[in-house]
């Protein structure tokens, strides 16, 4: 029928048929070949980070996905679905105006007021000069213990906001850490440090739009005791009747403590996996 | 912390089910697959038999050249049209309260044409040469617009599906897999076109058939220029039966899981858009009868009362096609206070599925059994064990791969919507 092809001779049949046929076709190619350029784009200029976090969050459970005005009690229910840019939230300015309510005391962690703090349980805390310290929070770290191996950054590589800022396992199970802020990692710490990463910003920390994300007074202690919530229901047995908790403080080292919970779960919710 | 470790130990494919939501054990779940995968072996074996010794093992032949085959295949078309259908209302027409099915639409449908092509392979044979449709077309032939359209329309929903596929929870960990799925996603609108484009051509290309039927006057249908009436009908009838099927999968779901998987109003969109395109359907059908009653089938020297003399294919199943099957569940589907009742909505999308495959039983099996000639004789037809058995391993393949695609991939997503409350402060 084609050319090359005994007896073929073009009609105005084929030329339509044929022509729509292979239109549809190249169509369908094109965009699956538009698909895979837009991919290899976003990769190359380092977009991956933002796009996988934006896909992460959509499928991460409602509890997580709190919005931080909730959790500060400005309003009564809000979940977000601007993947934690507080940025470009066009309702940011109309409920932080609000005021906030739940000062209650975070379970006895220490949430200093001098640092701003991220969903997945990072800190950052700006220096003088214009770098900003990062670490894990409390509550991570109570719950962590010791990590049985970390895996930093080197000096000078760049971390995107909400890609892997660095890796942990603990009982086999593989942690990543997302980064708080972007930037250029310019020292790591040690043991005795409570800081993990030293980053220089790559925007100014003195605009309020480069932290407007990170949690801070009366949402973070709204958040913890909601994240104490979570945990204490996620660690209780299986099968056995919701009890009320008075009081208490979260224990260090839980993982070492509790070593057949459902970490995988806990540590998703945590560090804020799909 | 025993009943903890208990749960680890016979879950073992936890890590690829998304995070918060239920799925039963692994070893529950092959279990209850376990029969289909049985009738899925028996199926393909029947189908080895007929692709390897021939047509022979079927009880087809010359003069009953569409069997349960072309009924399948033509059936369960027209219930995939869901697919193509919920593609459009929500990509072209923005009709976005039925995202919440947009997921299992696009598996549904995948299952549909892939079980129809694969029915077809068979049925056509020498799937080996399956290219030479595309290399030597023969562009007169109704046949080869179905095979270019479904080819191509299998590919779209295969597209549709990757993205659905690549989320997953470990697919979704490597970065480039996420990325891709995202940017297809973003493009998938253009595929829902295309899609429509096609599924609009192929569906009525099926019906076309009829027009150039002239040897069985039953089904031999005039029309508007080129097209006889039932290209559009069987258009209609697609897209009148495809959110019906949609809903009663859904429903499946439903009840053999035990969750509410879509929000309760969607049944009843679902419903109302499924019993207005019905009644639509049904009143061009009607018309439809009545012209080829009185000009088509006279026309061709066929008195159109005798096509109904022969048993079992009496005037009732004329009757059950357009009212029972047709008026009755577009009333049920539209009317506010059956609509407002799950058990009414869902027996009229049962039914509205069930008029839809007698109507291509009828179009199919009852046009070939009716005899043409004055020495024909009235034929009748029952399938080889290969027929049923190469059918209910579609049906198989469908039901496996439905229940696997709930299980690992996120067919239902949550509701994520804004529920915004300002306290009274």
């Amino acid at each position: 029928m084609f050319p090359g092809v005994d007896g073929f001779h073009w009609t105005a049949g084929h030329i339509i048929f044929l022509g729509l046929f292979f239109a549809v076709a190249a169509t369908i190619l094109t965009t699956v070949a538009s698909a895979a350029w837009r991919s290899a784009r976003d990769i190359r200029e380092d977009r991956a980070a933002g796009l996988c976090w934006k896909s992460d969050f959509a499928e991460l459970p409602v509890h997580d996905r709190r919005c931080r005005h909730e959790l500060a009690g400005r309003v009564i229910s809000r979940t977000c679905d601007n993947a934690f840019n507080c940025g470009s939230c066009g309702k940011y300015a109309q409920f932080a105006v609000l005021p906030a309510r739940g000062d209650s005391n975070p379970s006895g962690l220490n949430y200093p007021d001098d640092r701003l703090y991220s969903r997945d349980h990072t800190w950052v805390k700006v220096e003088p000069g214009g770098t900003v310290s990062i670490g894990l929070d409390d509550f991570a770290q109570h719950v962590l213990g010791t990590p049985d191996s970390i895996t930093l950054p080197e000096i000078g590589s760049e971390i995107e906001l909400n890609g892997t800022a660095w890796q942990m396992k603990k009982h086999k199970q593989k942690i990543r850490v997302r980064a708080p802020i972007e930037g250029t990692v310019i020292a790591k710490g040690t043991q005795q440090d409570d800081w993990i990463l030293k980053i220089q910003p790559r925007r100014d920390v003195k605009d309020p739009l480069t932290t407007r994300h990170l949690l801070r007074g009366p949402e973070v202690r709204g958040w913890i005791v909601r994240e104490m919530e979570r945990l204490q229901l996620q660690l209780q047995p299986l099968n056995t009747a919701p009890t009320l908790a008075d009081g208490g403080t979260l224990m260090p080292n839980l993982m070492d403590s509790l070593p057949h919970a459902d970490w995988e779960t806990v540590l998703a919710d945590t560090f804020l996996e799909a | 912390m025993a009943s903890l470790t208990m749960t680890e130990t016979h879950v073992t494919d936890s890590r690829w089910i998304a995070r918060g939501v239920e799925r039963i054990s692994l070893s529950r779940f092959l279990l209850c697959l376990a029969p289909w995968f049985v009738l899925l072996v028996i199926g393909v074996y029947a189908a080895g038999l007929c692709l390897f010794y021939g047509l022979n093992q079927t009880n087809m032949d010359n003069r009953f050249a569409f069997g349960l085959w072309i009924f399948l295949d033509l059936g369960i078309i027209a219930l995939g049209a869901g697919a193509f259908f919920t593609g459009f209302l929500v990509y072209i027409l923005k009709r976005s309260e039925l995202k919440p099915i947009l997921n299992t639409a696009v598996v549904v449908g995948f299952i549909c044409y892939s079980g129809a092509v694969s029915i077809l392979m068979i049925d056509v044979g020498q799937p080996l040469r399956a290219w030479f449709t595309f290399w030597h077309p023969n562009t007169h032939s109704m046949l080869t617009e179905v095979t270019f359209c479904i080819s191509c329309y299998l590919l779209v929903l295969s597209l549709e599906y990757i993205p659905i596929l690549l989320r997953n929870r470990q697919l979704r960990k490597l970065p480039s897999f996420l990325i891709f799925e995202h940017q297809l996603h973003k493009l998938v609108p253009v595929l829902a076109a295309v899609g429509t484009l096609l599924s609009f051509f192929h569906q009525g290309s099926l019906g076309g058939l009829y027009g150039v039927l002239r040897g069985r006057p039953f089904a031999f249908r005039d029309g508007i220029f080129i097209w006889p009436s039932t290209f559009f009908l069987f258009i209609l009838s697609a897209i009148a039966s495809g959110p019906s099927f949609l809903m009663l999968v859904t429903a499946t779901v439903e009840k053999v899981t035990g969750k509410r998987l879509v929000p309760p109003d969607l049944f009843r969109r679902l419903g109302l858009i499924s019993g207005v395109l019905l009644a639509v359907y049904i009143a061009a059908k009607s018309i439809d009868t009545l012209i080829w009653m009185d000009f088509t089938s006279p026309a061709m020297g066929f008195a159109p009362w005798l096509s109904y003399m022969h048993k079992p294919f009496g005037t009732p199943i004329l009757f059950a096609e357009i009212v029972l099957f047709g008026l009755i569940p577009a009333f049920l589907l539209t009317y506010r206070r059956t609509a407002a009742k799950r058990g009414w909505l869902l027996s009229a999308a049962a039914m509205a599925c069930m008029g839809i495959l007698l109507n291509r039983f009828v179009l199919t099996v009852q046009t070939l059994a009716l005899p043409t000639l004055s020495f024909d004789e009235f034929l009748t037809y029952t399938p080889s064990w290969q027929e049923v058995a190469s059918f209910a391993g579609v049906i198989a393949y469908g039901v496996i791969v439905y229940s696997l695609s709930y299980r690992y991939l996120p067919l239902f997503p949550a509701q994520k919507g804004d529920e915004t409350h300002v306290s009274g402060r």
